[in-house]
């Protein structure tokens, strides 16, 4: 074989080998992809990490994670962003645990105080999600800002509204919704159906994609952008609310201060799972993955017996990495270099 | 590319074929050899929980036993899920600092049924129907005690004092406990120490300074302060430093100050003659009683619900006696 030929050849074979890659890059089930290989390298060494009780660790803690990754997972769609999350969990905590505890509760000992505790949770992160909206499309203000700007207000008025104590003695027809894995299991796979039939099924879905790909190009076609950015919003503030009804529903308790640590990890498996940063693109799916993914890391770190701060820096590092290959994989979807 | 079906359930079936006993504690039984513990931390944000675990992991180590941790960075949905991983692992016992005395209920319920022994330390849990042993300090008396002491010095000026008390999380016992030790210490005393400024703190080091700040501002004229926890002192002395306040025992200007924890900072300070007076928690004891509760309880011992670390004061009259014992004094000596 003359030189140029063994050139060509090593070529061709690296053009194979690039476009594998770039193949298993661009599959949109890539995450799902790493969770296998990742949970079949992990089990011979972190102990206990093969079993069903371990399993079953893993799916409790990812439901509530799961469900306000799905309402970040349409605000993302639309272009926006929602960091006020975490006080939406907050706030509705311990609204919710006043109505209903019986620890001077407004329905303490009431039949209905823990359906009527639920409605309020769930109207009240829909009318936080919905000012967020307003803010965003009639005021024109950045989400960043604007979402930000929320997160404080209303963790502040969380911990104003309890002077930072925790409010215990829930009624058990509430604790089970959080605390019973099938209970929570089937309000995530409830909410995870719903969003996937809107997200794919519904006018209303392809509104929200439009309006990520180009919002001006869409509201030319006809989208009513202002009200699809704001229901966008008043998704992911109910998909917030219902995180709460489960994360509280597990700790027993409302707190002022609950989900304030999950921020990372909700945008972090968002974006791990292919929900684009910069709007247009995402699926239920590719969310639970990508929490699917994030929650094995965690909990297998944690088998390892490491410590907190090494878990900390391999999952900034694994998000770190989901976000530039968010970027190559538009470049290279684009056709980029 | 496959389909995503395809995928989860191979992705079971890894789970299902690598599904065998759990990890059972490396020839752990109740007759003196090795056992697992989990140890399990709600943060390690400040020296006095850094100083436990540290003490805890010696204390587990010197029996010849093997340690677990987690740290849950301050989430308490994240630390049940820790605690449940530990019993998933079938650990031998669970040590538990948790966030607050309510949310870590679930935690202890988890154990119970599991017929895990777990041994809250440094922070009790609320009365409930769940099981288990807290290795605490009294809070209430050793702060009691120090205000007392800070009291007595404020006497001896002569001279009516302003007070600031800064409180931490009142969703944990223990700022619960501290604060109201400081208030029955003030209470007949009011013609000494008038409290002018109360700030809510949260744990967090950045609401100290702010809340320091303002209230020095609000009320310059402060001379009497006594922080819930020795970690804000550092809040404290830049908030005195900008209004040039920051005055040893004995100078012209001195702010009384008093803290809780007998921390690293405490000890050079009191050594340096800012700090008049710390409650310390002996570290070494509940770290002794917690890892002891738990081989109590394993054998069936009767253990009592409450063990209680005494602590002690210290101020700069017994500095010299009593540094050996205090635990910030040996960190900051290594």
């Amino acid at each position: 074989m003359s030189e140029p030929s063994v050139t060509a050849a090593v070529a061709t074979e690296r053009g194979r080998t690039g476009s594998g890659l770039r193949r298993l890059a661009l599959s949109e089930y890539l995450v799902l992809w790493l969770s296998v290989i990742y949970a079949i390298a992990l089990a011979p060494f972190a102990p206990g990490f093969a079993s069903t009780g371990n399993f079953a660790n893993i799916l409790i803690s990812l439901l509530p994670l799961f469900l306000v990754a799905l309402g970040q997972t349409v605000v993302l769609i639309t272009g926006g962003i929602d960091l006020s999350v975490t006080s939406i969990i907050a706030l509705t905590s311990v609204i919710g645990a006043n109505v209903m505890s019986s620890a001077g509760g407004w329905l303490a000992g009431s039949p209905l105080a823990a359906p009527v505790a639920v409605v309020a949770m769930l109207a009240l992160g829909a009318v936080v999600g919905g000012l967020n909206g307003v803010a965003v499309t009639w005021l024109k203000m950045p989400a960043f800002i604007v979402t930000l700007t929320g997160m404080m207000f209303f963790s502040g008025l969380a911990i104003w509204f309890t002077q930072s104590k925790n409010i215990g003695g829930l009624p058990e027809a509430f604790v089970v919704l959080g605390g019973n894995p099938w209970a929570a299991a089937a309000i995530a796979a409830a909410t995870g159906g719903f969003a996937h039939v809107m997200l794919t099924r519904s006018l209303f879905g392809r509104w929200l994609f439009a309006v990520g790909h180009n919002a001006k190009a869409a509201h030319v076609s006809g989208v009513p952008v202002r009200g699809v950015t704001i229901a966008a919003y008043v998704v992911s503030g109910v998909c917030a609310a219902l995180a709460s009804i489960l994360y509280t529903g597990q700790a027993e308790t409302g707190s002022p201060v609950l989900g304030q640590r999950v921020l990372l990890d909700v945008i972090g498996a968002t974006i791990l799972g292919g929900t684009s940063l910069f709007g247009g693109k995402g699926k239920v799916l590719w969310t639970l993955c990508g929490v699917l993914f994030l929650k094995l890391v965690d909990n297998s770190l944690n088998l390892l017996n490491l410590s907190i701060f090494t878990i900390t820096m391999v999952k900034g590092g694994v998000i770190l990495v989901a976000a530039l290959l968010d970027v190559a994989r538009r470049r290279w979807a684009g056709g980029g270099a | 590319m496959k389909s995503p079906r395809f995928l989860l359930l191979a992705f079971a079936v890894s789970l299902v074929v690598g599904c065998g006993p759990s990890e059972k504690a490396g020839g752990a039984n109740d007759g003196g050899e090795k056992l697992t513990i989990g140890v399990a931390f709600e943060t390690l944000q400040t020296e006095y929980w850094v100083a436990g675990f540290a003490a805890i992991r010696k204390e587990i180590e010197d029996r010849g036993y093997r340690m677990l941790e987690a740290v849950a960075d301050n989430d308490a949905n994240r630390q049940l899920e820790q605690v449940r991983s530990f019993i998933t692992r079938k650990v031998d016992g669970i040590i538990l600092v948790p966030k607050d005395a309510q949310t870590c209920l679930p935690m202890i319920k988890a154990a119970n049924a599991a017929g895990i022994p777990i041994v809250l330390f440094n922070r009790p849990a609320d009365k409930s129907d769940a099981r288990s042993v807290a290795v605490v300090a009294d809070n209430f008396a050793l702060t009691k005690e120090t205000v007392a002491y800070m009291v007595e010095q404020a006497r001896a000026t002569g001279r009516k004092h302003k007070a600031m008390i800064l409180i931490g999380d009142l969703g944990d016992i223990n700022a619960v406990g501290r604060r109201d030790g400081f208030d029955a210490a003030i209470t007949g005393n009011e013609d000494v120490v008038e409290v002018v400024a109360r700030v809510p703190t949260e744990w967090s080091q950045e609401k100290a300074q702010a809340g320091v700040v303002n209230a020095l501002q609000a009320n310059p004229d402060i001379d009497f302060i006594f922080t819930s926890s020795d970690f804000l002192l550092p809040s404290i002395v830049s908030a005195l430093k900008s209004v040039g306040k920051y005055k040893k025992s004995g100078e012209d200007g001195h702010v009384l100050l008093g803290g809780f924890d007998g921390d690293a900072t405490a000890y050079s300070m009191l050594k340096d003659g800012y700090l008049d007076a710390t409650g310390v928690q002996d570290v070494y004891f509940e770290a002794a009683q917690a890892v002891q509760a738990i081989v109590d309880l394993r054998v069936g011992k009767d253990v009592p619900g409450l063990i209680q670390d005494p602590g002690f004061v210290i101020h700069r009259d017994n500095l010299t006696e009593k540094a050996p014992q205090m635990w910030g004094a040996q960190v900051s000596g290594k």
